[in-house]
């Protein structure tokens, strides 16, 4: 993993930066940002999260397993209460919801940490811990014979750093 | 219709909770300095903590004493077998709704005035549910059974009864304390690695590095955290709805004078919220003064908040007001003759401290000056805490003392064993509070980031947000 890396403090000179290394094609870009902005993600044009399908996985599981325990466990251990049938539907409806709303969320976390890449244990190159304070950064990984042109495109939209990472 | 403040005009017109901004505060470093500031320990955060692990040491050797001697030493006389456990176990989980409603509901609804308040009301949620949930354990008596109502595969081939709303209970508060757990360390990540990031110690930086998970603040990383967040808000909406209205399914379900009635859901609800918004107060208006956050948790945020307290405590006064009604319209003697006791009889004086401090004492709200004096709102809170206990009393108490039949009317005395543990719960939460306040950013760095507009190049373009 080598390429150039360059620490802003502007917003908009990030996102013209982003622009100009897209539209060239040099090499893969990864941005960092102390907090989640629109401007750059319509710069860096992502597609968009998959953890949707997470969430809808999880979510789907959950109600089926809630209201199976809840039948299962009655029928497998019958209680008469008050000459009701063992297993009915609407009290089980709480056992649905419930663990629907577990499971989905519990998968939806997964899947952030899974596309997101984390846990991680160590950091990899291209990070500077000015990132979560107040400084923008792109990090383009490319072959040698790019970096001089990263370099240049990086200075000229003014990052107050630029250095190389391998 | 939103409506615009003069700066200028800090009292008037109303301001739209969603315009909410913060121009005191101007760049991303004085949030991370002043917001970190306040992990600093201080004397009388120590001094605090002691007295509430004072209060838990209370608790815990009441609870120890009832193990010895057996579940007589509280206060019960039958057939009043739910007493202060019980009514403690709702209050906790009524506070505990706030926190997840500022985080998740208003975020959906896109309410600017949560941003630098979900983060504590987010902690005193968890906190909340974890105090409660210790109660219906005390209450069994044996408190070493209690996984006896967890569905498991277990040698004795029994299965709790799926049709009882006390295993519902089970499932709703373990959901809710699962996902309000989430949804704080979810939101914590990011500002965990702001901490990780200025630490020095290397030791506190290895620590905070794993609590953060890597975190690396990367666009692909932000995408994939704004989606689940939204997912999350999404899940937790219903959730807080659901939670108490099963936890009033324990009452509405029994045939109690009282408590059957289809009315309890949207009334327990509401005054979860509504405690839960006083609690908010309680410990969100001092600190903002001690740690210097005036700034950050401005009149402006007071004031949105205040409306919620005064919405919804109209809403839990008409329920009020619509038991009495129903008892009169309904005409059925007994029912009539059981909200005359809770109001006029043999606990008049729960009933009006209920009435006083939670519908007619927050009726001042209609006045913006009181909105916007927090010396007032802490005041109004600490009696709406009051309020909302003993509303839990009036329900609990009244109805089982004077059920249907006379042969089973009695009273009930709380023992010091159950003041002990009352007090027990409230060390209990302060001191996993006031911990967290010294460990881990109480408001959302990130998030009140994306307030401030962003540093510029030019001016003219990519205005703030």
């Amino acid at each position: 993993m080598r390429g150039m890396m360059g620490v802003f403090s502007e917003l908009d000179s990030t996102v013209e930066a982003i622009e100009e290394l897209k539209q060239r094609k040099v090499g893969d870009l990864t941005v960092f940002s102390p907090t989640p902005r629109h401007e750059l993600e319509h710069a860096v044009h992502p597609p968009m999260s998959g953890v949707r399908k997470f969430t809808l996985i999880g979510a789907l599981s959950g109600v089926c397993f809630g209201f199976w325990i809840a039948i299962w466990g009655s029928n497998y251990w019958p209680l008469v209460v008050g000459g009701k049938a063992i297993s009915t539907w609407l009290p089980y409806v709480v056992f649905g919801f419930e663990v629907m709303v577990m499971v989905g969320a519990l998968s939806t976390v997964f899947g952030m940490f899974y596309l997101a890449g984390i846990p991680r244990l160590t950091m990899t190159v291209g990070y500077d811990p000015r990132f979560s304070r107040g400084s923008y950064g792109i990090f383009c990984e490319c072959a040698p014979e790019q970096l001089v042109e990263a370099e240049s495109i990086l200075r000229r939209h003014g990052a107050v750093e630029v250095r190389g990472e391998k | 219709m939103a409506t615009l403040a003069h700066p200028d005009d800090l009292r008037r017109p109303n301001i739209a909770s969603a315009d909410i901004q913060l121009p005191a505060v101007t760049s991303y470093e004085q949030v991370d300095n002043e917001i970190l500031a306040v992990l600093k320990p201080t004397k009388a955060w120590f001094a605090s903590l002691m007295l509430a692990i004072a209060c838990l040491g209370l608790g815990a050797f009441s609870w120890i004493y009832q193990i010895h001697q057996g579940l007589g030493v509280a206060g019960y006389n039958p057939p009043v077998m739910w007493g202060v456990y019980i009514i403690t176990f709702v209050f906790w989980v009524g506070i505990g709704h706030a926190g997840t409603l500022i985080s998740a509901i208003l975020y959906l609804f896109r309410a600017g005035f949560r941003t630098t308040i979900y983060r504590a009301a987010e902690a005193m949620t968890v906190f909340a549910v974890m105090t409660a949930g210790l109660f219906p354990i005390i209450h069994i008596g044996r408190p070493w059974k209690f996984f006896w109502l967890i569905p498991y595969p277990n040698w004795r081939l029994i299965w709790p009864n799926f049709k009882s709303p006390l295993v519902w209970d089970v499932f709703a508060i373990t959901t809710y304390l699962t996902i309000s757990t989430t949804f704080l360390f979810v939101g914590l990540i990011p500002d965990i690695a702001v901490l990780r990031d200025r630490e020095t110690n290397p030791i506190r930086r290895k620590i905070l590095g794993f609590l953060s998970f890597g975190w690396r603040n990367t666009e692909r990383e932000w995408r994939h955290f704004a989606r689940a967040y939204l997912f999350l808000a999404a899940f937790s909406t219903p959730l807080v709805l659901s939670v108490h209205s099963v936890v009033s399914f324990d009452f509405a379900m029994g045939i109690v004078p009282g408590w059957h009635t289809t009315i309890f859901p949207p009334y327990f609800v509401a005054g979860a919220i509504f405690s839960g918004f006083a609690m908010v107060w309680t410990i969100i208006i001092p600190m903002r003064r001690w740690f210097g956050l005036r700034h950050y948790v401005t009149l402006n945020h007071l004031d949105a908040s205040a409306k919620m307290v005064l919405f919804t405590s109209l809403v839990v006064g008409l329920a009020y007001m619509i038991e009495f009604f129903i008892a009169w319209y309904g005409g059925v003697k007994y029912e009539q003759d059981y909200f005359w006791n809770r109001v006029f009889g043999q606990w008049w004086w729960a009933a009006w401290i209920m009435l006083t401090c939670n519908m007619i004492l927050p009726l001042s709200l209609f006045s913006q000056k009181l909105r916007r004096n927090p010396t007032w709102l802490w005041i109004l809170s600490i009696f709406i805490n009051i309020g909302m206990w003993f509303e839990r009393f009036v329900i609990v108490v009244p109805s089982l003392s004077h059920d249907v039949e006379p042969w089973q009317w009695s009273s009930y005395m709380p023992t010091w064993v159950d003041y002990g543990l009352l007090i027990g719960s409230f060390g209990w939460f302060f001191m996993w509070f006031l911990l967290f306040v010294k460990q881990l950013p109480v408001m959302a760095l990130a998030e009140i980031k994306e307030i401030i507009p962003p540093r510029m190049k030019h001016t003219h373009s990519h205005g703030g947000h």
